[in-house]
């Protein structure tokens, strides 16, 4: 199962320790504060959505002699809340799955404790430099795009939509359903990218989609298997997702995967969200913390990512799955807003869309 | 004390310290923001008429399971907890599902989710006083003279109104304060000031703004308690022991059954829609969801994504037993404090407070408290217990205190006169009433425990998730392999329900 018994455990890492020993008489090693108390524990703080392979995990664990006790925080929001309430006296020792549209709260509170991890040479050339000043380091990357039924579109013989300005013209009328950006993560990020594209229009053109009768769910898996045609039962063909959305449905089919998928990703007016992790001000273990986050971006861990959270790796040299590179949106050009922007403004923002939409 | 005690340790501390890093002189100032008053009356509304659709199915419910006599009857009142424990994101879909787009999202749909969502909290709250209720008082009335709606009204809805004041508050506080529902289903004549709190901590990263709201949800719960506190508290009468119940005929046959019909049909129709859900797939009939629960190949075997679905099931079924059992005896210990007078009472009310407290603020505060260097208690696996029992001790006490005031405190007196010990006496007296209560509370304690979701996000540890939470991330992302492996689990948790329950029920009619 997934914990090695603790016995078994003190065994392999006190050998692995042994054997380090043995191979590498060098001072930077960080397992000589290992060898006076045992095997050391990092507490991970994660969101509800993170996963890695249970082997990945257990390979480090191995290795390093640092067990690695998954701490959940709920979801990305409430986990970011908690670490802020506990700035300075944390509940763990790294935290993963902050994301950009919350991290600057997070910084301006002192969460975070700097380390530039050495792997960070290797990071994306677009993400290399989305570390705010060394205090966290992007692990990995999403786009939150439209989704779109394809059979639907081919049955009704109507050429589906490939622009945000496409989603208010009358043919596409009463097919899309959002989330409310209030209450639902992709719906906020949704928000923002019209923000990022019309800038002050974006009341005008929510106002368009109003008009063209557009449905708004509370939740994604409302929207995806309430109201959306493929997912479930629902009459829409058109749904905020995921660019990673179609992928996951060829994995998580029944049975043997397919080898096509009836949904697409629209390339146009998607909004990136890019997940960090740091270090916890305050934690004992910041040595041991650090070999964590030099793990996170390590190739094993990259390279486990996209299957198990369905995001994108932030190192350059990973290459991605077939699913990937078939079946999910690549996009070039995201819309993105700065984060210290959506950090001042997300307040009004969500005012003024719920008085544009009557909610 | 237990329950003082065990109230200031895990409900006190944790406010404390959540309240220890928010509040500051400037959080007053948030008082005169309109919003979180508009919030708070729109939730109240929506309350009420949630309230009323759960009374009006929720009341013959109750009368049909606890006091007539008929084939299954043990089962449909285990049944009958289902709704409950059923996470929301399921009634959610299954609504949706059975009533098609008719409704959508909105008012409506949100107010039928809240009734039956509660049912089970009319049933047992109401039921457990009313198998204590001798039918052949009304049948006196009757002979008096009495139509059957006079003997009815002035017999035993007289003896039930503090039962039905303890149940209908505490289904206005839950819808008042629901969250999952909302979310999901609701839009923004359905917003509460839990939901406002979500998105203020969350979103907003507003936390003396969320503390107002927490603050002003707190007050309005509290008084809803408060009141229902003093109507149990107006009347006394009744018996203590549970009547035999009775084997209804003639016309009252007919009525029996059409009422155990018509709720067996308003309990069953979600779950049947996931069994239908958990077998079918794109290409027709399918077993893969279930083989993907209990086969060799598992769902995300390998991975931390889900976790072991069995081990899941096994970890909800330990915390539902140690819900029940720590529910039972601080919920049950609070319920007699009651009986000693005005201290007692202040703090039976005292006892409820958890159930205007979000699951959000619980979650945040007990992390803070015990989640942290002196004290982490995560390790442990205690917290959601903890947690679990501290949501289900005040139905506990709602469900124990109309019985207890109905019994006669002279049985205690004439045991005593008769040479009984005081303990002795008071077991005599108040023995039976207590068994009966502390069994229905221990089991809807077990149920809140299966069903919760809030509270165990934060508590629970991300390779250690309950039944619910691998609900909720299975529903969080794409595929229909997410969406039927979901359905099979959430049929799983309404067996495992109903089971539970029912074993509760009957292993504690035997003792």
């Amino acid at each position: 199962m997934k914990r090695i018994p603790a016995r078994f455990a003190v065994v392999l890492s006190a050998s692995a320790l042994a054997l380090a020993a043995c191979s590498s008489d060098s001072a930077t090693e960080p397992e000589t504060e290992a060898t006076t108390d045992g095997p050391v524990t990092v507490q991970l703080l994660t969101h509800d959505s993170f996963a890695l392979s249970e082997d990945v995990i257990a390979e480090f664990e191995d290795t390093s002699g640092i067990d690695i006790e998954l701490v959940s925080g709920g979801d990305a929001g409430s986990m970011v809340a908690g670490a802020i309430l506990a700035a300075g006296a944390p509940t763990a020792d790294v935290m993963f799955g902050v994301d950009n549209t919350l991290i600057t709260r997070a910084l301006d509170e002192g969460v975070f404790e700097p380390y530039t991890s050495p792997e960070a040479e290797s990071l994306r050339p677009d993400l290399a430099d989305q570390t705010f000043d060394g205090l966290v380091t992007p692990i990995d990357f999403g786009d939150v795009c439209i989704n779109i039924d394809d059979t639907w579109f081919e049955a009704e013989g109507i050429a589906p939509p490939t622009t945000l300005e496409d989603l208010a013209d009358p043919t596409y009328s009463g097919l899309l359903v959002v989330q409310d950006p209030g209450t639902s993560s992709p719906g906020l990020a949704f928000l923002l990218s019209t923000v990022a594209r019309y800038g002050d229009e974006w009341p005008d053109y929510w106002q368009r989609l109003k008009d063209n009768d557009v449905a708004v769910a509370g939740s994604w898996s409302d929207a995806y298997y309430g109201d959306f045609t493929f997912g479930g039962g629902g009459d829409r063909p058109i749904v905020v997702s995921y660019a990673t959305s179609p992928p996951a449905e060829i994995v998580y089919a029944e049975g043997e995967p397919p080898e096509t998928v009836s949904t697409s990703s629209m390339d146009d007016g998607c909004y990136r969200q890019i997940e960090y992790a740091g270090i916890l001000a305050g934690s004992d273990n910041v040595e041991a913390a650090q070999q964590v986050v030099d793990w996170l971006l390590s190739v094993p861990v990259q390279e486990d990512i996209p299957l198990n959270m369905f995001v994108f790796p932030a190192r350059a040299d990973i290459p991605l799955p077939e699913v990937f590179t078939e079946f999910a949106g690549q996009v070039e050009d995201p819309e993105q807003l700065p984060a210290d922007y959506v950090a001042e403004n997300v307040e009004g923002l969500l005012t003024e869309w719920g008085s544009v939409m009557g909610r | 004390m237990v329950p003082a005690l065990f109230l200031l340790a895990f409900l006190a501390i944790p406010l404390a310290s959540l309240g220890r890093e928010i509040i500051s002189p400037g959080t007053a100032g948030y008082l005169l923001d309109p919003l979180p008053w508009r919030v708070a009356g729109l939730a109240a509304g929506q309350a009420l008429v949630s309230t009323a659709l759960a009374l009006a199915i929720g009341l013959p419910m109750a009368n049909v399971l606890t006091r007539y006599r008929f084939p299954g009857r043990r089962w449909a009142l285990a049944l009958a907890t289902v709704p409950f424990v059923l996470p929301t994101v399921v009634v959610a879909l299954a609504f949706r599902a059975l009533l098609g787009g008719s409704l959508g999202s909105g008012f409506a749909i949100v107010v039928l989710a809240h009734a039956y969502l509660n049912l089970a909290v009319v049933v047992r709250i109401v039921g457990a006083r009313w198998v204590t209720i001798d039918p052949r008082m009304e049948l006196t009335a009757r002979s008096l003279g009495a139509g059957p709606w006079t003997a009815f009204r002035t017999v035993t809805l007289s003896a039930l109104r503090p039962a039905i004041a303890s149940a209908a508050a505490i289904v206005f506080v839950f819808s008042f304060t629901s969250l999952g529902v909302v979310l999901l289903i609701g839009d923004s004549s359905t917003r509460t000031l839990e939901s406002l709190v979500l998105r203020q901590t969350s979103i907003l990263l507003d936390f003396q703004a969320a503390a107002v709201s927490a603050a002003i949800q707190a007050v309005v719960v509290g008084s809803v308690l408060v009141w229902a506190a003093r109507q149990r508290a107006l009347q006394r009468g009744g018996s203590a022991r549970p009547m035999r119940s009775i084997r209804p005929h003639g016309r009252a046959r007919w009525a029996v059954g059409a009422v155990a019909v018509v709720a067996a049909v308003i309990v069953l129709a979600p779950v049947l829609a996931l069994v239908w859900a958990s077998l079918r797939s794109s290409s027709g009939w399918t077993l893969a969801w279930w083989s993907g629960l209990f086969g060799p190949n598992t769902i995300d075997a390998g991975s931390t994504r889900i976790g072991s679905p069995l081990s899941a099931m096994a970890r909800s079924l330990i915390f539902a037993l140690a819900t029940g059992l720590v529910a039972a005896l601080v919920g049950g210990l609070a319920a007699v404090s009651v009986l000693t007078g005005r201290i007692g009472r202040a703090f039976a009310i005292a006892t409820a407070l958890p159930l205007g407290i979000s699951a959000a603020t619980l979650g945040l505060g007990t992390l803070l408290a015990y989640g942290r260097p002196p004290l982490d208690l995560r390790a442990t696996g205690l917290l959601v217990p903890i947690a679990h029992a501290l949501i289900a001790v005040p139905l506990v006490v709602a469900v124990a205190t109309p019985t207890l005031r109905a019994t006669d405190p002279r049985l205690v007196t004439v045991a005593a006169n008769l040479g009984a010990r005081p303990t002795r006496a008071w077991w005599t007296g108040y023995g039976p009433a207590m068994r009966t209560v502390m069994v229905a509370a221990g089991g809807l304690a077990c149920a809140v425990s299966l069903g919760e979701f809030g509270a165990a996000s934060f508590l629970a540890r991300a390779d250690g998730p309950t039944v619910p939470l691998v609900i909720a991330r299975l529903l969080g992302r794409p595929g229909e392999a997410s969406f039927g492996v979901a359905a099979a689990l959430a049929v799983v948790l309404v067996i495992m329900t109903t089971t539970l329950v029912a074993a509760v029920d009957r292993g504690g009619r035997r003792t």
